[in-house]
């Protein structure tokens, strides 16, 4: 707003309003100046830029002209390196066509040479030569030759008389060398087969080569196997080695075939090269060759071990026992009745592992060796025909046919001699067990090592359920049936009882009673199932060890399935740990609890309020705790030598347990003073120190609850139990084992103390 | 200790080429591998389910049915919980190989074992075996009755699930506390072979086969 208009607006009708006005210019005016004076103050600067800026004009101008020139060069130059590029260009293109020009002069030149070459050498039989004149030949592009052939019409017509001459030539050797190939197998000319057999690929017949050698090959092998398969007999009859014959046999077989690739194989890589399936074609003939071979030899194998009867055999017997029913004593008896067939099987279960673990490794070794030679990042679709040849063979085949038969006849030996060594179960003197739990464990581990060796783990692991089956069978059922009968109590002392059992031991036959054999037998096998634990871990480590080692390298789902078997056999342990309790508790019912009663019976004959006189009377006589622990020593004592250690334990822990009870019990039954108190705690006391002496294991558990009752009834004054009763003030003492109400309950057996201060307790 | 609280083993039994192997892949992994080779011996798979919010590990075996793996695929019939006879219904002599199966689970497994007839491929629209006809040789020896199709992946979840869910009331009822039959199970010891026996399976049996049976002859009218 300027300042006119501004004085347009105002008012000056009066001196104030234009004095005052005046003063609003006045200010006006110092602003206006004021802003005047920046702006002039900027004026050099402004100048000093400006100067700047015409100076670099003058500059920029130069840059403009520079940089115009620059382009033109380049310009230039790509325009002489386009020119020369396209030179150099059409220079390559001559080249090539030079070169390709040489080629065919090459070419032309050599067939040339070869036309002549080849019928020299044909001439000459020479059929290296040829055959090197043909490889040349048909490494040169056909159809070129043809063009040349055509394009030099007329100048040069030998061109194409070459060619055909070539083409009758490499005709003519193809024919020529399957003929002589064909002649130097029937003359049986190693050196001339192989001198053939390098030339057919020269020839361009690969394919043809491979085969006819292959036949060959086989032809040679079917010789050899069968001029083998008549020595074989005598051989091993000389080396004594007659049940492996066969086995030996096989290996050989296996052997020769493998042995017939390695040697090929150079040769098949050098002269047919290493990339072509030219090996795998071998080996799927040869496969097939081996195949049959192992055939015949598994017919013979199975006819004169007459393996189909025996099977018929072992299958018949299964049912038969099957039928029958219980097995026990039947099958047991009828062990002579069978023991022939099986007699004589053991011998020949030999050969049969034997024979698989050597076909597997010789495949197997086979396969490693084929694998290591073939590349393999390109060849995968080779080795993939490779695995399916291996899969699909026959050879495959009768090695899962031969393990069937082998199971089979491992089941039934294992069977049959379990039973047997059930059956022919004898002990001694001075053993804890018998000799069946020895015997027993000595074939399963047979069996299952043997089924190692087939190097199979389908074999392995059925066997490992065969086992399992067979313990928790007929062994535990073995074992068990003497203890289901029960522990036989008779009148006579348990102490003779063992007396008699030692003594009819020594005799070594039984003519005692029925009874004492019965006792006898029944803690053998207590005894047995308890070993047999032992065993059976054993028997799992030790498998385990072998597993890893006979198997180093199993995929997750195979050692899943072996560790799975495994577990298997490990459950049977359970299965005789439940036998070994089954055992226990016989006794408890029939040997401790009824010898138990009696005694604990005395005890409700001894007072236990008494007075000085008769505490010291009673002490200088024979007191309860002596008595009893006679009885017991005299009771465990005629058990000691003949239980298990584990098995005294368990027997010594099952005494203590049902001592206290019913010690407990009496105890209820009198009333106590505080001298009573005091012997009944000392009683205690003895009892668990004899008691605790008795075994390895701590019986001091089960003596707990009683040894607190005794230090309740053994109070001083009733609010001595505060002290005992909260377990910060007494370390020493474990955890109450007693309720409230039961300690009251106890407490009241003292007569001393008076029900109202029982009752008062802060429990 | 893995996370589960049961652990069956279930086994395949059948002629071969029923569908066995392809029964179980669908199962285990939801696939249907046409072309699948012969199966070697014995295969083995792991899987985990969770049936009445028990986690249950299911350990199935997969047995070949030529008969030259018989002797090794016997062995595994002992130790089994459940074994599904498989049979192909488009294949009158799948079926006619039923008795000599069942000849062979009397003599080796557990004679408390549960045993389930499947009848397999109902996909196939040449069918030779009436769902009736299997459902009553189920009845008369005693087992449950499926009709499935691996391919088509009907009632082969279903089979499994109902197994799993029989089993564990089988090892309920034998074990009143649950965790103690899982100890039992999982050692998979004489006690849960027995165990099985005790359970008075008739009751149970006839129960949940007949809600089996149902099933077979719902899936027959549906096809």
């Amino acid at each position: 707003m300027s300042v006119l208009e501004q004085l347009g607006t105002l008012d000056i009708g009066t001196n104030e309003e234009v004095d005052e006005t005046l003063q609003r210019i006045a200010d006006e005016e110092a602003k206006v100046n004021e802003r005047l004076e920046s702006l002039l103050a900027k004026q050099c600067q402004i100048e000093a830029k400006m100067s700047g800026i015409g100076r670099s004009l003058s500059l920029l101008h130069t840059v403009d002209s520079d940089s115009n020139k620059l382009n033109d060069q380049i310009v230039n130059t790509a325009q002489l390196a386009e020119s020369v590029s396209a030179k150099v260009r059409r220079l390559d293109l001559a080249r090539c066509r030079a070169s390709e020009c040489q080629q065919r002069v090459h070419d032309l030149i050599d067939l040339h040479l070869c036309s002549q070459g080849v019928v020299k050498a044909i001439g000459e039989e020479d059929y290296e030569k040829s055959a090197t004149h043909i490889a040349r030949f048909l490494a040169m592009d056909q159809q070129l030759l043809r063009r040349t052939a055509d394009d030099v019409q007329g100048s040069l017509t030998s061109v194409s008389d070459a060619v055909k001459t070539l083409e009758d030539a490499t005709e003519k050797t193809r024919v020529l060398n399957a003929k002589r190939f064909d002649e130097a197998v029937k003359a049986d000319d190693l050196a001339s087969v192989e001198r053939f057999f390098k030339i057919f690929p020269l020839v361009g017949c690969h394919r043809t080569g491979i085969e006819k050698f292959s036949l060959y090959i086989c032809q040679k092998l079917a010789n050899k196997a069968q001029k083998e398969l008549r020595n074989a007999q005598d051989i091993a009859k000389a080396e004594s080695r007659l049940q492996l014959a066969y086995a030996d046999r096989l290996t050989a077989i296996l052997e020769n075939f493998a042995r017939v690739v390695e040697v090929n194989q150079p040769i098949i890589e050098a002269f047919y090269g290493q990339a072509s399936s030219s090996l795998i074609d071998m080996v799927s003939i040869l496969q097939h060759e081996c195949d049959t071979e192992v055939k015949n030899l598994l017919m013979e194998f199975n006819k004169n071990r007459q393996i189909q009867y025996r099977s018929k055999q072992v299958n018949e017997s299964t049912q038969r026992s099957a039928g029958g029913g219980n097995l026990g004593s039947n099958s047991i008896q009828a062990l002579g009745h069978y023991r022939k067939p099986s007699g004589g099987s053991v011998d020949k279960l030999n050969p049969k592992e034997i024979d698989a673990i050597i076909a597997e490794i010789t495949v197997m070794h086979a396969r490693v060796h084929v694998e290591t030679c073939v590349p393999e990042k390109e060849q995968l679709d080779i080795m993939e025909r490779y695995e399916k040849i291996m899969k699909n063979s026959d050879l495959r085949r009768q090695m899962q046919e031969i393990l069937s038969t082998y199971l089979l006849l491992e089941r039934y030996f294992m069977e049959e001699s379990v039973l047997k060594a059930i059956g022919l179960d004898t002990y001694e003197s001075g053993q804890q067990c018998s000799s069946m739990v020895d015997d027993v464990f000595f074939i399963l581990r047979k069996s299952i090592r043997r089924a190692l060796t087939t190097q199979s783990i389908n074999g392995t692991c059925a066997v490992i359920n065969n086992v399992a089956a067979c313990l928790d069978g007929d062994f535990v059922s073995a074992l068990k049936a003497p203890l289901k009968s029960g522990y036989p109590s008779g009148y006579i002392d348990l102490a003779q009882a063992y007396n008699a059992i030692q003594t009819t031991l020594q005799q070594g036959k039984l003519h005692s009673s029925d009874a004492d054999r019965g006792r006898a037998n029944f803690l053998v096998q207590l005894n047995n199932a308890d070993i047999s634990t032992e065993y059976i871990e054993t028997l799992c480590q030790t498998m385990e060890q072998e597993i890893g080692g006979t198997f180093p390298q199993t995929t997750p789902v195979e050692r899943q399935m072996l560790d799975s078997c495994l577990t298997e056999l490990k459950a049977v342990r359970d299965a005789l740990k439940a036998t070994v309790d089954f055992g226990m508790q016989q006794l408890r019912s029939s040997v401790i609890k009824p010898r138990l009663n009696p005694w604990i019976n005395q005890f409700l004959n001894y007072s236990h309020n008494l007075n000085e006189e008769e505490l010291a009377a009673y002490e200088a006589g024979e007191t309860f705790v002596q008595f009893f622990i006679v009885q017991l020593d005299g009771l465990l004592n005629s058990f000691k030598n003949s239980l298990s250690p584990r098995n005294y334990d368990a027997l010594v822990s099952i005494l203590a347990t049902e001592v206290t009870i019913q010690l407990e019990r009496a105890i209820k039954k009198i009333s106590f003073n505080r001298l009573g108190g005091l012997v009944l705690d000392q009683e205690v006391r003895a009892l668990g120190s004899y008691l605790t002496g008795a075994t390895s294991w701590s019986v001091r558990d089960k003596m707990t609850r009683i040894s607190q009752i005794a230090t309740l009834l053994n109070l001083d004054k009733i609010t001595e139990l505060s002290e005992y009763w909260n377990p910060e003030n007494n370390k020493e003492m474990s955890t109450w084992h007693l309720t409230p109400n039961e300690v009251r309950t106890f407490l009241t057996l003292r007569n001393d103390f008076r029900i109202e201060d029982i009752k008062r307790l802060q429990l | 200790m893995e996370d589960y609280k049961f652990l069956f083993k279930i086994v395949l039994v059948g002629n071969a080429g029923v569908g066995k192997t392809c029964l179980v892949r669908r199962f285990t992994q939801g696939l249907f591998p046409p072309g699948q080779g012969a199966t070697i011996g014995v295969d083995f798979m792991i899987k985990k389910v969770e049936v009445e919010g028990e986690k249950i590990k299911l350990q199935i075996w997969d047995t070949a049915g030529q008969e030259r793996f018989r002797s090794s695929t016997q062995s595994y019939y002992r130790s089994a919980h459940a074994l599904i006879l498989v049979y192909d219904i488009s294949c009158q002599p799948t079926f006619d190989c039923l008795p000599d199966w069942l000849r062979e689970i009397q003599e080796y497994a557990n004679s408390k074992v549960l045993k389930i007839l499947v009848g397999n491929k109902t996909d196939r629209d040449d069918r030779e075996i009436p769902t009736q006809i299997g459902e009553e040789f189920a009845k008369q020896h005693d087992m449950y009755f499926l009709e499935t199709s691996a391919k088509e992946a009907e009632n082969v979840e279903r089979l499994f699930y109902e197994i799993a869910a029989e089993l564990i009331g089988q090892a309920r009822s034998k074990d009143g506390s649950s965790s103690a039959a899982a100890a039992a199970a999982q050692r998979q010891s004489e006690g849960s072979s027995i165990g099985l026996g005790s359970f008075s399976a008739k009751a149970a049996q006839s129960n949940c086969c007949g809600g089996l049976a149902s099933g077979g002859s719902n899936s027959s009218q549906g096809g």
